[in-house]
């Protein structure tokens, strides 16, 4: 790329202090200040954002982080969008790690699809490109017409299990649903270890429900035999070992502790959840605490401080490095396959 | 001939009921809720493949939940195949960072006015309104106010002031007689009543005997009810685009004015294909 370049700055359109803290990390590891900008709530619940320094031609980059707020961190992030768009950016990269709405990807009764919606939002506002992290369904990135970057925390969490797992290698990698199967083959692969999967009832909190919009059918058509779960089941060996749940989101902690009830009965003696984005909303810190599960591991997209006050199993993996070196190669025109190279199909 | 169905969010919820009864129907079945990690969900809970759907909410409370909710509530309507969907935001969020109100959307938008209600809330509750003046808390109110006292046939003055910032208020300047006179502030919307509760002292001093506000918008957020019940208006009179039952709690000076038959009123003129503009003069019955 030929043209000069007006220039690198990088936004964060948090309006809570403590989402703050991955934009100041990533801003030390480019050497760069944080642009100044004033994001705050009105007293009659509006959101206002004041940028206070020029972008115009300058390569924007905003770093949302979703706090408890939802839908007030997507509102913060579509006007600092358009303001910088309204203000000549040369180009807006939005940097969100956890990419909300993600789980509300798919047609569910007379559901929307919100996370379409949100995407068709986003590129209105303005957004140029957008880099993300473990999108819940990879088909999220169809629902943009921009540039997505789905980066990966895996390395990161692979680092963690072969540094601060002393026996690791008697480790077996176990899926809490066999939806999640494929994510744990792709981390036993790489550590060359077994897997084991869990099946059986009270894994449906995502299934639906027969919808009723129909009129009753004109021929006799052969019903489905309903299908019939099964008590719950480990498939797999995990006596005498350290069981590790992995995972791409950790939010109703019920059926990890559920998970990790069955993995003690049969025999595992160590049990370690690890997952990307740490939701942990309502009272999930409490029944981590008082489960069989030893350690939470997630990774710093979502700020969580306040439960890991409130549980000390819960650890964090700073992946700080891997958003700061993808906007460092954005901005210079690099490739960007490194981060992505031994990303295996089912990660 | 697609039916109406009108949905409320959950803004507000009680405008919306009384917009049903005008219309006589009921509130279409919706389930609005937030996940654990606060995210909207929305359901549909009846059908509107081909039916002309309209969604009631106003840009009032939490402004971005409801927005959000009303965002996904307008996609669900469409992905489920309903023939039109017309969504009602008595009190449009925020119009004031945008300051140009119209040519902004790419849809046909009717803005109603509440004039024709205010009027008649004039008429029937201050009776001394024929010696009645009608005020503008600032310059930009002008034309506002200049309809209402022509339809009253009464005279207006306004409030010209030098403004720092925004809620922040200097030096006011009464243009007009308000002496021996009721005096009428009349604007769009109370955020944090700093400017009408100045301009009532301002024309006490001058000389009126009592003074009411009308405003449309009662947003009333930080400091605004303490500022009115310290004020010296003898009401507070807005309309109910934003629910007012708790704020009425604590403030006994607020007094409401009852807009669901105009929006009732839009919705079946909407529906039937006939024309608005009756709405723009003439309070429906």
């Amino acid at each position: 790329m030929n043209h000069t370049k007006g220039g690198l700055v990088i936004f964060s359109a948090n309006s809570h202090p403590s989402s703050r803290e991955i934009s100041k990390r990533i801003g030390e590891r480019l050497g760069v200040e944080l642009g100044k900008v004033q994001v705050y709530q009105e007293d009659n619940r509006e959101t206002r954002v004041q940028i206070q320094e020029s972008v115009r031609g300058k390569d924007v980059f905003i770093i949302q982080t979703v706090s408890k707020d939802v839908n007030t961190t997507i509102m913060e992030l579509l006007i600092m969008v358009y303001a910088c768009r309204t203000s000549c950016a040369r180009s807006i990269t939005g940097v969100v790690p956890y990419f909300p709405y993600s789980k509300q990807c798919k047609m569910r009764k007379r559901g929307s699809i919100v996370s379409k919606l949100l995407a068709s939002m986003m590129c209105k506002a303005g957004l140029t490109h957008l880099i993300t992290m473990d999108l819940h369904q990879k088909e999220i990135q169809g629902f943009f017409n921009i540039p997505v970057d789905n980066l990966r925390a895996s390395p990161f969490l692979l680092q963690y299990i072969q540094e601060e797992i002393p026996d690791y290698r008697n480790a077996v990698i176990v899926a809490k649903s066999p939806a999640s199967a494929r994510r744990a083959q792709s981390f036993a692969e790489r550590l060359r270890l077994g897997i084991a999967v869990i099946h059986g009832e009270a894994q449906d909190a995502e299934s639906d429900l027969v919808d009723g919009r129909h009129s009753p059918p004109t021929v006799k058509i052969p019903l489905l035999i309903p299908k019939e779960k099964p008590p719950i089941t480990v498939v797999g060996d995990v006596g005498g070992r350290i069981a590790i749940i992995v995972d791409d989101i950790i939010d109703d902690v019920d059926s990890f502790v559920a998970a990790a009830q069955t993995l003690k009965k049969h025999g595992a003696y160590k049990i370690f959840v690890m997952a990307t984005h740490g939701i942990l909303s309502s009272d999930a810190p409490k029944l981590i605490e008082e489960s069989a599960i030893d350690k939470v591991v997630v990774t710093n997209t979502i700020p969580h401080e306040h439960q890991k006050l409130q549980c000390i199993k819960i650890q964090t993996v700073d992946i700080s490095l891997i958003l700061s070196e993808a906007i460092r190669r954005i901005y210079n025109g690099e490739s960007m396959s490194y981060l992505f190279r031994h990303i295996g199909l089912e990660d | 001939m697609p039916n109406i169905v009108l949905f409320s969010g959950s803004s507000h919820q009680d405008l919306s009921q009384k917009v049903a009864d005008r219309l006589g129907l009921e509130l279409g079945k919706v389930i609005t809720k937030k996940f654990s990690n606060q995210e909207t969900c929305v359901e549909i809970g009846e059908s509107v493949r081909g039916e002309d759907v309209y969604i009631v909410q106003s840009g009032c409370g939490e402004i971005n939940d409801n927005l959000m909710e009303l965002l996904i509530m307008i996609n669900a309507c469409k992905i489920a195949s309903s023939s039109r969907v017309t969504a009602v935001i008595p009190c449009f969020p925020y119009a004031r960072q945008d300051k140009k109100d119209k040519g902004f959307f790419d849809i046909a938008v009717d803005n109603l006015y509440a004039e024709p209600a205010v009027l008649q809330w004039i008429r029937e509750n201050i009776p001394e309104w024929k010696n009645s003046c009608i005020v503008s808390p600032d310059a930009g109110g002008a034309k506002r106010v200049t309809s209402i006292a022509d339809r009253l046939n009464v005279e207006f003055a306004l409030i010209h002031k030098e403004r720092k910032k925004a809620n922040e208020v200097d030096r006011m300047v009464l243009v007009g007689d308000v002496k021996d006179r009721v005096a009428i502030l009349v604007d769009d919307m109370a955020d944090t009543c700093g400017t009408i509760c100045k301009a009532a002292e301002k024309l006490i001093d001058a000389g009126a005997i009592k003074v009411y506000a009308i405003l449309t918008h009662g947003i009333f957020s930080g400091p605004a009810i303490t500022r009115i019940n310290d004020a010296p208006f003898e009401a507070v009179v807005v309309t109910n685009t934003i629910p007012q039952e708790e704020k009425m709690k604590s403030c006994p000076k607020i007094q409401i004015i009852d807009i669901a038959m105009i929006l009732a009123e839009a919705i079946r003129r909407t529906h039937n294909g006939e024309s608005v503009s009756y709405l723009f003069s003439h309070v429906p019955l």
